[in-house]
């Protein structure tokens, strides 16, 4: 291992770094949520006066919002509590805080709640038991409906030389963040603060100011370390109601959710039916239809993401003449549908590569073949009429089947060998900024996210900071400041952190060059820095001044010679021609990878396992080659979970049963197999030096390769997730 | 009125009063000692992150009651480094970079001193990784950490 270790890694293993969970302060209560008794439901009566009547406790609902939020109404389609209907079960009704953590449990489960209990809706399939009609725009339970076409479809069907139709459905799978939501909140002095474990302080001051109906100047988020994020932190949670029991009582409120409570509010992936139609004539893909039900649970009409952003990875990363795509957002009685790691692109991997791998094996071509001359490459025009960037799906795709052949020649007897491709879209779009300052020490690189884990703050941005100044790695300090101070970025989410941030850093790197290029009379730029001597150093040809003749008195006592720099990129454009209802989304960096798994499956009960496992991807430049592998093996093995044993299961009455570790699976130790990771280069980002993304790639091949691989092994043909050993039984008719 | 207890902590001894039968060792080790290196997930004995040492047996301190230990000496993360063993651990994870978050590290690395402080030199590298098991880890994806036991086994030879 030659490696440096991580900048993080003192503070984690010395059991200093401070996270949400662990935030304290002193004379601060302790919070907790008042969960709704059932799923839907007419809100009869919160009564808070059992609550109230246990000393040192405060309770608030939907009535005390008027007096803690004086001449605000909040955002009117998201009540903080809510004041009429219950929409999903332990949907909160009502906030406690009370001096230990037991008592405010004992005080929330005080509050008497009345709830005249309305029909549940839990199964996207009993709104739409089969594939709606016009009349669905005006379903309550619409939240989205997208539209789009190419070409006459049915005419193509109809002349096709093979036309395969399917149905998949894939589950509710958790991010599982081992921290569970926590914060703390103090309000005094017109600020609302609260410091918190988020993926992205700046939206979370959004969201509260939005919530609460405050102006953002007002929200002052502190970001702690983030015991993982995996999207499940990207947004407010628990914060609005830290900061209004806070307000309430006066004190200091700290919120954390127990691990039960994390899986029953957390927003996540829920359900989805996908209607699979592929017609093939001389062995091309000539027309296609995909008709996505997602569960979207209590997601509000009209700002559902999720739909539109889907169907672009149903049709995707493969040529397709003509195509009718139409998806519809379903409300169910659930938390509404949240990110979770490229948010539903593994479930819509899963989907695309099992039915096209089918639709070879019907029309009698090589399924690997099949996919691998439709794969976009750069040039080519997505089916929505995006110019495709620098891509290296394809390249990543033809290594990943020579891997797999050479593991197919040595399987033995019940393996098998699947190759699947993936794509995603990183989000370079969403933009952020830095403030560097030099000093004669070092560079330090302000900025506003705490790095959760993946490396793409203390890691990346400082290895393109290094980079682009020319200094060691050890001279660069990333720095965090609070909503307050910091400069804006949009959040660690989105594989977009090194990216965006490393614009800015490249950015701001040239205002400081060109400040000290005039600062030393030139006529240019400067081109770098070094160390000479134990300090920073100017270099301009062959002259090298210390950073410190070149800062004035000013800046040499304070922050040194401060540049910012922002970057705000944008996406592609697509053919709104082709768009018919809804909104899809245009990508902005094409990011692509290709996987092998081999299994290994018993004949006598389904079981499958993962043997070994190989991950090619186009990542653009690599930052920064640790960070990069250690992406990739994580990545693999959360999608192995959702490949395999992930489930979030609800009851027809909208419980959640499976709310716990034992009985919801992740991998562990034990069941992961050895990973090769490889990547394919000379396909340039929109990134720094040419990076893209990859905190999300990772996931999104897995389930689709571990189905090949199943397929391969047994020609169990697999067409919901996970691949349980009970479905793959059913497969093999053993059941 | 519970009887006061005494627990050694990271080789101090520390006298505590007042701390409720019901108490947990992992809530007396974060709230009332201060240790929040030690760190809360299930709270119910799945993943594994609240793993100290009791008298040196790799214990998760949130199925604990606090009573039940009195007497006992207490190894958190913070004091892991006092040890060699404990210094060899965290250099290993450093070394293979076998961390993300964070969150789950502290019981990892607790969890694997208490077995080579039980199994000694001889334990093999699969030994080790198999009984590990019950500690859950979502970003890594658990083979830096067998990187980083594997690197302890070669040091110990």
């Amino acid at each position: 291992m030659t490696a440096s270790p991580r900048p993080d890694a003192r503070p984690k293993l010395e059991g200093s770094a401070v996270f949400g969970m662990d935030l304290e302060s002193p004379g601060m209560l302790w919070g907790a949520l008042v969960p709704a008794p059932v799923a839907h439901g007419r809100l009869r009566s919160v009564d808070l006066a059992p609550a109230r009547a246990i000393e040192g406790v405060v309770a608030i609902g939907a009535a005390d919002l008027a007096s803690l939020l004086p001449g605000s109404s909040g955002d009117p389609d998201r009540p903080v509590f809510p004041t009429d209907t219950v929409a999903y079960r332990n949907q909160p009704v009502a906030a406690v805080a009370a001096p230990t953590r037991e008592l405010a449990r004992q005080a929330a489960r005080a509050v008497r709640v009345e709830v005249e209990p309305l029909p549940v809706v839990s199964d996207l399939e009993e709104v739409f038991p089969e594939w709606p009609g016009p009349s669905a725009d005006s379903s309550p339970h619409v939240a989205a409906h997208v539209r789009a076409r190419e070409g006459d479809v049915e005419a193509v069907f109809r002349t096709a030389d093979t036309v395969v139709r399917e149905v998949y459905r894939t589950s509710s799978v958790h991010q599982v963040a081992l921290e569970p939501h926590a914060c703390l909140a103090e309000v005094g002095d017109g600020k609302w603060r609260v410091r918190t474990s988020t993926q992205s302080p700046f939206g979370a001051r959004e969201d509260i100011a939005s919530l609460l109906g405050v102006p953002e100047e007002s929200v002052v988020v502190e970001g702690t370390w983030v015991g993982g994020g995996f999207g499940g932190k990207g947004s407010a949670l628990l914060e609005p109601y830290a900061l209004l029991l806070a307000r309430a009582a006066g004190r200091p409120v700290k919120l954390a959710l127990g691990y039960r409570e994390e899986f029953l509010l957390g927003r996540t992936t829920l359900p989805s039916v996908i209607r699979m139609e592929t017609a093939v004539a001389h062995g091309r893909i000539v027309a296609r239809r995909v008709r996505l039900l997602l569960d979207v649970g209590n997601a509000l009409p009209g700002r559902d993401f999720a739909t539109g952003f889907a169907i672009g990875f149903l049709l995707g990363p493969y040529a397709t003449p003509a195509f009718e795509v139409e998806g519809y957002a379903v409300r169910t009685n659930k938390p509404a549908f949240g990110p979770h790691r490229a948010p539903f692109a593994p479930q819509c991997a899963f989907v695309l590569e099992s039915h096209l791998d089918h639709v070879a094996r019907e029309a009698g071509v090589d399924p690997g073949a099949f996919r691998a001359a439709h794969l976009w490459k750069e040039g080519d025009r997505t089916p929505l009429g995006q110019a495709v960037g620098p891509f290296g799906l394809a390249a990543a795709f033809e290594k990943a089947r020579a891997i797999a052949a050479r593991w197919r020649a040595e399987a033995g007897p019940d393996h098998g060998v699947g190759v699947a491709a993936g794509f995603w879209s990183t989000g370079t779009g969403a933009g952020g900024e830095v403030r560097l300052l030099l000093q004669p020490t070092g560079l330090t690189v302000v900025q506003g996210e705490r790095e959760i884990g993946s490396g793409s703050v203390l890691a990346g941005v400082a290895a393109v900071a290094a980079r682009c100044t020319g200094l060691p790695r050890d001279r660069v300090t990333v720095a965090y400041e609070t909503t307050a101070r910091a400069p804006f970025d949009s959040g660690v989410y989105g594989s977009r952190t090194t990216a965006v941030l490393g614009r800015a850093v490249e950015e701001a790197t040239r205002m400081l060059f060109a400040d000290l290029g005039r600062r030393l009379g030139l006529a240019e730029p400067v081109p770098r820095l070094a160390v000479a001597e134990d300090e920073v150093v100017v270099v301009a040809g062959t002259t090298r001044r210390p950073i410190r003749e070149v800062l004035t008195e000013a800046e040499r006592t304070g922050d040194g010679l401060v540049a910012t720099g922002r970057h705000y990129g944008k996406g592609g454009t697509i053919d709104e021609r082709k768009v018919e209802a809804g909104a899809f989304y245009p990508f902005t960096d094409f990011t692509g990878a290709a996987h092998v798994a081999e299994v290994s499956v018993d004949r006598g009960t389904g079981t499958v396992r993962v043997v070994r496992y190989a991950a090619v991807h186009d990542a653009g430049t690599i930052i920064d080659p640790a960070s990069a592998s250690a992406q990739i093996e994580g990545g693999v093995v959360m999608g192995l979970g959702t490949a395999l044993t992930e489930e979030a299961l609800w009851s027809e009455d909208g419980r959640l049963l499976n709310a716990g570790l034992l009985d919801y699976r992740i991998p562990t130790l034990g069941s992961v197999p050895p990973i090769e990771v490889t990547f394919v280069e000379g396909f340039s980002g929109a990134g720094p030096f040419g990076a893209k993304g990859l905190g999300e790639p990772p996931i999104i091949p897995v389930a689709a390769a571990v189905a090949l691989a199943v397929r391969d092994a047994t020609g169990a043909h697999v067409t919901e997730l996970p691949l349980s050993s009970e479905r793959v039984a059913r497969a093999l008719n053993l059941l | 009125m519970p009887t006061p207890i005494v627990l050694t902590v990271n080789g101090q001894r520390r006298p505590l009063d007042r701390v409720p039968d019901s108490e947990r060792l992992l809530d007396t080790i974060r709230w009332r000692l201060g240790l929040k290196g030690t760190k809360e997930g299930c709270r119910s004995g799945e993943c594994g992150a609240c793993t100290v040492l009791v008298d040196g047996v790799s214990t998760l301190s949130c199925l604990t009651l606090t009573h039940e230990v009195d007497g006992a000496s207490l190894t958190t993360i913070e004091g892991v480094a006092a040890d060699p063993v404990g210094r060899n651990v965290q250099e290993a994870f450093a070394r293979a970079g076998a961390l993300q978050c964070g969150y789950c590290t502290p019981g990892f690395v607790l969890a694997l001193v208490g077995l080579l402080k039980e199994r000694g030199a001889d334990a093999s590298t699969d030994e080790l990784l198999t009984d590990l098991g019950g500690n859950l880890c979502r970003c890594t994806g658990y083979l830096s950490i067998a990187r980083a036991v594997s690197l302890l086994q070669r040091e110990g030879e």
